[in-house]
């Protein structure tokens, strides 16, 4: 019962155009991704040397290359920024859509009628939302090495893969807590379009909002996967940053990072101080989804709003 | 089209805009992260400044004349509320402008709306006059509270001059909100299940607002690295022109870029207006010259709110005058 709950998931996501539209536009910033890490280095590396020339003809000694040693993976730390904006984004259309839609039909009265129990229904919608992300990603992963093969001009190490397949794990899990947000939003507000708001209103406060509280980050410095080092010497953060442990979106592109080793500051081991955190709020979401879909009220009619 | 009706209409969608539940709690979440974010930089304002009357008066005493001016003004701490307004703001733009179509035909109210001689130019633009009320009602609150805290917290009470640039700035935020609500209205309009509505307009401010903004700004070399490239090449600002002289190809390619997105029209504008970037060079100018340099950023941004405005028009008149879809 429960796959076949999630595959009624899957084929139902697969007839929804807007669902596509934003897999392709995903799967596009994947691809594009390689290529504009690509074209900044190239341009970058360029930028180095007619400074260094300009430097010498002055007489003055050429500094060293800043992006000497920088690791191939990091040619796609874009994609940290793709996932915290589209891939969150999808993961909330996806989860939402999973309870919105039968809400919607009223066919939660009809699946309740036969023999299934709340907790069957509940792991398969579960099963049908982690599978559709998990898809995503597998493609996204896919389309990431034939990129990295394209821009490097050389197949990518064991290592390499193994980072890559770490870094689109844990965007799993990031994007799990937004499909979770989803569904949380559209089993409590009654409405489905305002249950989208509400999930949007969260996802907002979680990139932008928090970061600037915790970090002193400013919303447009949170599109860039190289932050620049704020200062926050003020006592407001020295309280705040107490919170940096729940900032999710902050713990993500730090995890990332380190996965990709794209910062050069960045620690290369991921960390547990990362990982708990996000593992806590999964569960934690989980858990309440199970108590507010034991409430959920069966005999409800179809609404469309 | 009749003043009266238009009115009638906009009151009646200023209301009920105000008493939906969702858009309050946007409204009161963006006016509280804006409250603090200036009150943060208000205060981090204030130390900056007592510190520099300090050295200034101690300067005097020593009788050192040529002491060089505070380069941090009071309107830079405006520059979180600009974002702020850029990223959410316009959000909350298409949530009004969805609820704006999605009561009517939601309480069937549309059709009714339709059997009174109430015309297409009045059923578009009478809502949308209310919402950009609305709109404006949240900038200049927006403003008045960055006003008063950088007089109170931050100790320095803004001049004439400096709120004239305010009040241009609120009416740039309300043409770029604007847009948006006629975006969000449109696509719900046309939308046979109004949810569709409001996410094809959400996946348009994904793209204007977040990814072509984030393509340009990783394009730049100066944001390649923490810190920045120049300065860990350690050049300055003339070095930087030089090199970067060489690379106007690339440079104008990513700039024609950002440019397709309205969102950094309006930005550019905004930091132009206030004063927001130390760098700049439009710092220490008149507004005058500011609106004269920043011509570009204003006709594309008048450009999009006559098309968004005309798109709205023209799907609020293609809609049936039959309820169809979910509304049946």
């Amino acid at each position: 019962m429960i796959t076949l709950i999630a595959a009624h998931q899957l084929r139902m996501l697969r007839r929804e155009r807007l669902f596509l539209a934003i897999l392709i536009a995903l799967l596009l910033m994947t691809a594009l991704a390689g290529f504009i890490g690509w074209s900044s280095h190239n341009t970058i590396v360029k930028v180095y040397e007619e400074s260094s020339a300009m430097l010498a003809s002055e007489g003055k000694p050429a500094p060293p290359d800043p992006f000497a040693l920088k690791p191939p993976l990091s040619f796609l730390s874009n994609m940290t920024i793709y996932i915290m904006l589209i891939g969150a984004l999808l993961a909330i259309i996806v989860g939402h859509l999973a309870i919105a839609s039968d809400r919607a039909s009223g066919s939660t009265r009809l699946i309740f009628a036969r023999p299934v129990r709340r907790s069957t229904w509940f792991i398969g919608k579960l099963a049908g939302v982690g599978s559709a992300l998990a898809i995503v990603l597998a493609a996204s992963y896919v389309l990431s090495i034939i990129s990295l093969v394209i821009v490097n001009d050389s197949l990518p190490t064991a290592e390499e893969f193994g980072r890559l397949a770490l870094f689109y794990l844990v965007s799993l899990s990031y994007m799990l807590l937004f499909a979770l947000v989803g569904i949380t939003a559209a089993l409590i507000v009654h409405g489905r379009s305002l249950a989208l708001l509400v999930a949007l209103g969260v996802w907002m406060i979680v990139t932008f909002m928090v970061p600037q509280f915790t970090s002193g980050l400013r919303p447009t410095a949170s599109l860039n996967p190289i932050v620049n080092p704020v200062d926050t010497s003020q006592r407001f953060f020295d309280v705040t940053a107490h919170f940096h442990s729940v900032s999710i979106s902050e713990l993500y592109r730090d995890l990332s990072a380190a996965i990709l080793q794209s910062a050069p500051a960045q620690s290369d081991s991921v960390g547990s101080s990362e990982i708990v955190p996000i593992s806590a709020i999964l569960i934690v979401l989980v858990l309440l989804m199970a108590v507010l879909v034991n409430r959920l009220d069966l005999s409800e009619q179809a609404s469309h709003e | 089209m009749s003043s009266a009706t238009m009115m009638t209409l906009a009151g009646h969608d200023y209301r009920s805009a105000a008493r939906n539940r969702v858009l309050a709690a946007l409204l009161v979440t963006l006016l509280t992260v804006t409250t603090v974010s200036v009150l943060i930089a208000a205060f981090d304002y204030q130390t900056k400044l007592d510190a520099y009357r300090e050295y200034r008066k101690a300067a005097e005493v020593a009788g050192i004349q040529n002491v060089a001016p505070l380069q941090i003004k009071p309107l830079q701490l405006m520059r979180p509320v600009v974002e702020y307004i850029e990223f959410v703001g316009g959000v909350i733009a298409i949530a009004l402008g969805y609820l704006s179509v999605a009561r009517e035909r939601g309480n069937r109210t549309l059709w009714l709306l339709r059997t009174r001689p109430v015309s297409t130019g009045e059923l578009t633009f009478g809502p949308a006059l209310g919402a950009l009320g609305l709109i404006a009602t949240l900038v200049f609150s927006t403003a008045g509270i960055g006003v008063v805290s950088i007089g109170i917290w931050g100790h320095d009470w803004l001049n004439g001059e400096e709120l004239l640039r305010l009040a241009i700035w609120c009416v740039a935020s309300i043409v770029y909100m604007g847009i948006f609500y006629c975006l969000g209205a449109a696509l719900t309009a046309i939308s046979r299940v109004l949810a569709n509505g409001l996410v094809a307009a959400l996946v348009v401010w994904l793209v204007v607002v977040l990814i072509i903004p984030q393509i340009g700004d990783t394009m730049d070399p100066d944001n390649q690295l923490p810190g920045g490239l120049f300065k860990s090449l350690n050049l300055d600002k003339s070095h930087e022109t030089r090199v970067l002289a060489k690379f106007s190809t690339y440079e104008r390619l990513r700039n024609d870029l950002e440019e397709t997105s309205f969102a950094k029209q309006y930005e550019r504008f905004s930091f132009a207006i206030l004063e927001i970037k130390v760098k700049d060079k439009f710092r220490d100018t008149s507004i005058g010259y500011v609106i004269d340099a920043t011509r570009r950023n204003i006709e594309w941004l008048a450009l999009y709110a006559v098309v968004m405005a005309g798109f709205l028009y023209w799907n609020v008149r293609r809609s049936t005058a039959h309820p169809r879809g979910e509304d049946a």
